[in-house]
């Protein structure tokens, strides 16, 4: 019974990564129907930024975690800015094969800059710092990452439902020309959406990098995190973060019950399993556009 | 017309000859160079182990800077192949039928390495120490491969036997990588806990890009250890390590040699690896050795870049090739492939940074007269990452 309830209490642990870069995955989608591939190394980029802040310029935590905040959203909106609205023409194929080629560049740029070798930031909460309760371990890094996923599931959704920012980019995704003729300026709309997305993965990130830093940090948690986007329905931002603590925990189990080796495959068995089942995904309004 | 005939062709040969010297002289080597291949990841998920290459090509400058080898000065051709066996493929074949290598130096990895064994076989081409210590590279042997990586599955049986002979361990766990580097310290730890009629308690496989790892810990724990052997990646066996104190998983971590450099492990997981035992292929980084200091002063500290660490991986790429050097000088300055083999077959007892080296003149079936080192020693970390040494060198084979 307590490995089992270990293995919940882990599921919902990792889950709360993946919520993190499933929302941010979500938000740009909900704005602009790409899929942004590019989300893992943006986070990596402003964990790497954190740690050159924290080791070279022995800036405070504090103080270097809020310019790592600005540095992610700067460069969320600047990615949006200079190279996806440059595209002729785009269509969506086309803006995820340049969300890739950006994803290339900055995990180039990253390995290049910093190294390859492990590394980890200097933090107040130590990597395997934790609570016990009778035998069961849950660190303090994860409670902080499970509290940093719902208050961002939270304050997002309370921002699309209720803010006029957060209208307009509903608007934006659902029809740009409408939104464009109402005085909604979808430019600007666009390069606020990647960098709010950008501060939230890069949330994920720096919660991930005082355990174990390294190039390709992100590349598990970015798939996970786009699994569970799909399976929640791409555009519900709750449903991407149940469906990621689902993701987790169900990864858990079958580790711990059925096969370890299959623990990776099984996040994306149940996802073609639940696109079969439900196309539009688990939490997501089918919509069907009408000509 | 006959004579004529023959007068052509001999001063069109001449004509030819003097313009291409060297024609007969051995591919990739010239008056002044001796060309040498190698490679090794700088980028993708093992690129920790790029500092390999990095390490050998900075010990190549620094024998070109006193004076090279007979007169010639090493050209170390080195590509990144991202771990990527097909890129390894192609890069050597690039290199080997386009620039003409001389001799392969190193080269990062099992699967890599694998690749490419085949091909560079088939051309009696010499490679020294691949950067592994997979059987698969000396079973069977071949003419042009020299190994210098104690095999992974000595080393494993060595650090099993030590637990249950000298520790009194009775219940073993394995944590393995799922691929060639794994399964050989897999087979090392089973076939040692089968000489003491035990059986693992449980064999736990990890894949090279899980980064969740604690239904790996769970199904570990669930087994109740009292020792697990990790032979996977350095990040991940820290994770392991670390994850498990804060469980309260008391238990003693053995770990291959690839985790042996206790600074940086003791770094990355914040102190948490103080008390485990690895074995280790050659000397600590904080070690005292007298050519040790010296590489440390002249190779590292002169040729390797800013951002490079006097780590294991990157002076592990000088002693995988420290017989080659060897080799070369006693191949002479009239080299060829043959002859070089042939002085390498002649190295015995040498002995670098690493364990002594020893090969015998090629025979089918003999694995120790291309694998040439059979020792390891363990080590256990101590606070600040600081080295305690267990044993002394002790035989693999």
């Amino acid at each position: 019974m307590i490995d089992f309830i270990q293995m919940i209490v882990s599921g919902v642990a990792t889950g709360s990564t993946y919520a993190l870069m499933g929302l941010a995955m979500v938000i740009i989608y909900k704005t602009s129907e790409v899929p942004n591939f590019a989300q893992g190394e943006m986070a990596l980029i402003t964990s790497y930024f954190a740690m050159m802040l924290l080791t070279t310029m022995n800036m405070s935590v504090y103080l270097a975690f809020f310019l790592s905040f600005v540095f992610a959203a700067v460069l969320g909106a600047f990615l949006e800015f200079a190279i996806l609205r440059r595209a002729k023409e785009p269509n969506i194929l086309g803006m995820i094969v340049i969300t890739i080629g950006i994803e290339m560049v900055l995990l180039g740029f990253v390995s290049w800059k910093f190294g390859a070798e492990e590394k980890t930031i200097p933090f107040p909460i130590g990597p395997y710092d934790g609570f016990i309760f009778g035998d069961i371990y849950i660190s303090k890094l994860d409670v902080l990452t499970l509290l940093c996923a719902l208050f961002f599931m939270i304050v997002l959704y309370l921002f699309f439902k209720f803010s006029k920012l957060g209208l307009a980019m509903k608007a934006t995704q659902q029809n740009s020309v409408a939104a464009q003729i109402v005085g909604i300026r979808t430019n600007r709309i666009m390069m606020m959406t990647w960098g709010i997305s950008s501060l939230v993965g890069a949330t994920a990130g720096l919660v991930i990098a005082p355990t174990v830093m390294q190039p390709f940090m992100m590349w598990d948690p970015m798939l996970k995190g786009f699994a569970a986007a799909v399976m929640g329905g791409m555009t519900s931002l709750p449903g991407a973060v149940i469906a990621a603590y689902m993701l987790g925990i169900i990864e858990n189990l079958f580790g711990g019950y059925i096969s370890i080796e299959f623990k990776t495959v099984v996040a994306f068995a149940i996802i073609v399993l639940v696109l079969c089942i439900k196309p539009s995904g688990l939490f997501a309004r089918h919509y069907v556009k009408k000509v | 017309m006959k004579k004529r005939l023959m007068l052509v062709l001999f001063v069109s040969l001449t004509f030819c000859l003097g313009f291409t010297p060297g024609i007969f002289a051995e591919e990739g080597v010239t008056d002044t160079e001796i060309h040498i291949g190698g490679w090794g990841p700088q980028t993708g998920p093992a690129a920790a182990w790029g500092a390999v290459p990095r390490g050998t090509r900075d010990y190549f400058k620094w024998i070109n800077d006193n004076g090279g080898i007979h007169g010639r000065k090493i050209i170390f051709h080195m590509f990144d192949d991202g771990y990527n066996p097909a890129k390894t493929k192609a890069g050597v074949k690039e290199l080997q039928e386009g620039t003409g290598i001389f001799a392969w130096a190193g080269g990062v990895g099992t699967s890599p390495g694998l690749a490419v064994k085949g091909y560079l076989a088939k051309q009696n081409i010499p490679w020294v120490g691949p950067a592994t210590g997979s059987r698969e590279f000396v079973n069977p042997p071949q003419k042009n491969l020299f190994a210098v990586y104690p095999l992974y599955e000595g080393e494993a049986k060595v650090l099993v036997n030590y637990a249950i002979e000298k520790m009194g361990k009775k219940r073993v766990a394995i944590a393995y990588l799922n691929d060639g580097y794994g399964k050989n310290g897999l087979r090392g730890a089973l076939a040692s806990l089968k000489s003491h009629g035990m059986e693992s308690v449980v064999e736990v496989p990890f894949e090279a890009k899980d980064s969740d790892l604690k239904p790996h810990i769970m199904k570990l724990r669930q087994a109740k250890p009292d020792m697990v052997l990790l032979w996977i990646t350095p990040g991940q066996a820290a994770k392991v390590v670390g994850i498990s104190k804060a469980m309260k998983f008391d238990t003693q971590f053995m770990s291959v040699s690839t985790c042996s450099d206790f600074i940086f492990m003791n770094l990355i997981t914040k102190g948490a690896w103080e008390g485990v035992i690895t074995g280790t292929f050659g000397e600590v980084p904080d070690s005292t050795l007298p050519l040790m200091a010296k590489y440390k002063k002249e190779v590292f500290e002169k040729f390797a870049s800013k951002k490079e660490r006097w780590g294991i991986f990157y002076y592990a790429g000088i002693l995988f090739v420290e017989p080659m050097i060897e080799g070369l000088k006693k191949a002479g300055r009239d080299l060829t492939r043959e002859k070089f083999i042939t002085a390498m077959e002649n190295i015995k007892g040498f002995k670098g940074i690493g364990p002594e080296v020893n090969y015998t003149p090629y025979k089918k079936g003999a694995i120790y007269s291309r694998q040439g080192t059979s020792q390891t020693f363990l080590v256990q970390c101590l606070k600040g990452g600081k080295s305690k040494q267990l044993t002394g060198l002790m035989d693999t084979k």
